[in-house]
């Protein structure tokens, strides 16, 4: 319950900070079930790639580019 | 000047003192003054209560919504020609502003006062605002007492002109909790000056003569003039609303049964079906059977030893004292004849 | 202890303003004990804010430190190195903190990113009760070791009023009457006879209403004719 309650924590704190809370997700199952497992991650993978490059890595890329520039 | 000679032996000389005093059943009514500076509307009020009770209560700021000024509202009474309550909440004011509008009202000829310590301001309108709450009403009870006797403002210093002369009150709610504490709170307030009660509403008769047995063991009949307080009731919900609601109201589920038996005639429709003359119909059997049932709780009120008067709460509706006290048989009111002491 | 509440992060981003070099301070007694602005919480404020202000295309320079107690002279000495070339810094001490940066550090624009709440204590994990009003004259004896100038909505001396149902009061039913506890208390104990008695107004003086309040102790202080 409490690796739950941070995640939940995780989230909320990453929509305040302006990045999608759909970056952080927890899947309940046990170490023997080896498809959900590789399911999850599957999905999960789709996910962020559905999502993008995290907003602060393209932020990173912009302010470098700006310095060189300047 | 001797206050004993001039105000005739009576603490105050006020109009609900002197019936009281002399052993008649009192009648005092509730006027809510608006929220505006309309002096029309307190008249208009007074007079639907003139003549049918012998002091009317000018609330101050109930359930912290602002509203004119009981103070304000009293003055415009007194020229109606009826006798007001003044209300007095330790909420809004400290103990400066309590002396000085006290000292002015009584200047103004208002002569009763209630004490109180008034609902919390989270309840109202201006939940932002500052808690004053300096004093509660026991020492506000305590402060105007001794105003009165001993001549002295709060802080010890003495009065040196004339002293305000008020008949004071205080609430009760014997319901409330700790319930086993109430009469003894009631004590204290009688011991802190108060000479007359009007309490919380009352709808549960034998719980209410548990309280005033308690009362009565403690020797407080002779010590305080009780009014308990009677509203009648509008309609199922609110007396629903009364009971699960507000703090210290009870209300007997036989009650209930009868004010929601009193909307029977139109209990087959559902609530889009009911036309506009179908709910003021059925907002009329409501009313009439709320008046009943407050006119034989005052009956049965008249019992109960102790209880030596009434105060009617007819909440926005001024209109239905008239009826409960005509048939409570409590008309006419008398007249006093003594004369009016004189302030200095 | 005193317990605060971290303030929303729009509300941190507002207070930093345009400041390009930004020291977040945590303070290591009573907000660490309610997790408003230990040194964890400050690292993750100084984290969250990196990234919210970089995502809005802003680059600012924001670290943390922790000292021991804001509230002390000597673990603010700490601060001097850290906060060279800081243009704000944001404190995560309640307001007694933040004040005591700001004096001793005047030339630095200083920050409150917590709001202090109330003197109280964790009733149980997670959830703080106020208990103190600091009112300077404590009645505590008189009441079973309970304050109703804090904990009656109203602060009666003499409660309670007719708002009391079911041991709570009116204005939430979550708060409790302090009237019923100390009813309940006393009676407990066999003290009733204690709430016949009138109690007299408060002398309000001893609470901040008389003014700002200091105390000197002339046998404490250093160079004082009692040292030998």
């Amino acid at each position: 319950m409490s690796a739950k309650r941070r995640v939940t924590y995780i989230k909320d704190l990453l929509a305040k900070i302006g990045l999608e809370p759909e970056r952080v997700q927890m899947f309940q199952m046990s170490s023997a079930q080896a498809a959900q497992f590789a399911e999850a991650a599957r999905q999960m993978a789709g996910q962020i790639e559905a999502l993008g490059p995290s907003p602060l890595r393209m932020k990173d890329k912009l302010l470098d580019e700006k310095q060189v520039e300047e | 000047m001797n206050p004993e000679t001039h105000t005739n032996g009576y603490l105050s000389g006020s109009k609900l003192e002197k019936i009281l005093r002399a052993g008649i059943f009192a009648v005092t009514a509730e006027l809510g003054p608006p929220q505006s500076a309309d002096a029309s509307v307190i008249r208009t009020k007074a007079a639907l209560l003139k003549g049918n009770c012998d002091a009317v209560n000018l609330t101050d700021n109930q359930t912290a919504i602002v509203r004119m000024s009981s103070i304000g509202a009293g003055a415009l009474v007194l020229q109606e020609g009826l006798e007001p309550v003044i209300q007095m909440v330790c909420r809004d004011r400290n103990r400066l502003a309590m002396q000085a509008d006290l000292m002015g009202a009584y200047a103004l000829g208002i002569r009763n006062l209630l004490c109180l310590s008034g609902d919390h301001q989270t309840f109202g309108n201006h939940p932002t605002a500052k808690n004053v709450y300096d004093i509660d009403s026991i020492h506000m009870i305590k402060m105007v007492s001794d105003m009165r006797d001993k001549h002295v403002f709060q802080c010890g210093d003495p009065i040196k002109g004339a002293e305000p002369r008020f008949f004071i009150g205080a609430a009760a709610a014997p319901f409330a909790g700790p319930v086993e504490f109430r009469p003894f709170r009631l004590a204290k307030k009688v011991q802190a000056g108060a000479s007359f009660i009007q309490s919380q509403l009352i709808y549960d008769l034998n719980a209410f003569k548990v309280f005033m047995e308690k009362v009565g063991k403690l020797g407080l009949h002779e010590k305080v003039y009780f009014l308990a307080g009677v509203g009648p009731l509008k309609s199922p919900a609110m007396a629903k609303y009364m009971k699960d609601s507000v703090p210290g109201i009870l209300v007997p589920d036989e009650l209930i049964a009868r004010m929601t038996a009193a909307g029977k005639p139109w209990a087959g429709k559902k609530p889009d079906e009911l036309t506009k003359e179908d709910k003021k119909a059925r907002s009329e059997a409501w009313k009439a059977e709320g008046i009943k049932i407050c006119v034989e709780l005052i009956q049965q009120l008249r019992e109960i030893e102790g209880v030596a008067g009434v105060h009617i709460m007819a909440i926005e509706w001024e209109e239905a004292v008239k009826p409960i006290v005509e048939c409570a048989g409590l008309l006419p009111r008398p007249e006093i004849k003594d004369p009016e002491p004189v302030a200095l | 202890m005193i317990i605060a509440e971290q303030k929303p992060l729009e509300e941190l981003k507002t207070l930093i303003g345009d400041a390009k070099k930004v020291l977040v301070v945590g303070c290591g007694t009573c907000v660490t004990v309610c997790f408003a602005g230990g040194a964890r919480e400050a690292a993750i404020v100084s984290s969250s804010l990196r990234m919210a202000t970089k995502l809005n295309g802003d680059s600012k320079e924001i670290t943390d430190f922790t000292v021991q107690r804001q509230c002390e002279w000597e673990y603010l000495d700490q601060l001097t190195e850290p906060i060279e070339n800081v243009e704000v810094i944001l404190s995560l001490g309640c307001g007694i903190g933040v004040q005591a940066i700001a004096e001793h550090f005047p030339s630095k624009w200083v920050v409150p990113g917590l709001n202090t709440k109330f003197l109280g204590l964790p009733i149980e994990q997670g959830v703080w009760s106020e208990r103190c009003a600091a009112c300077g004259d404590c009645i505590l004896g008189i009441t079973g070791g309970i304050c109703p100038i804090a904990r009656c909505s109203k602060s009666l001396l003499n409660g309670p009023c007719g708002g009391s149902e079911n041991g709570h009061c009116e204005i939430n039913p979550e708060v409790d009457c302090a009237w019923q506890l100390i009813y309940d208390r006393l009676s407990s104990m066999g003290k009733l006879d204690v709430l016949l008695e009138i109690q007299p107004p408060k002398n309000w003086q001893t609470s901040r209403d008389g003014g700002p309040r200091k105390i000197v102790r002339e046998d404490l202080r250093l160079g004082s004719k009692e040292e030998i």
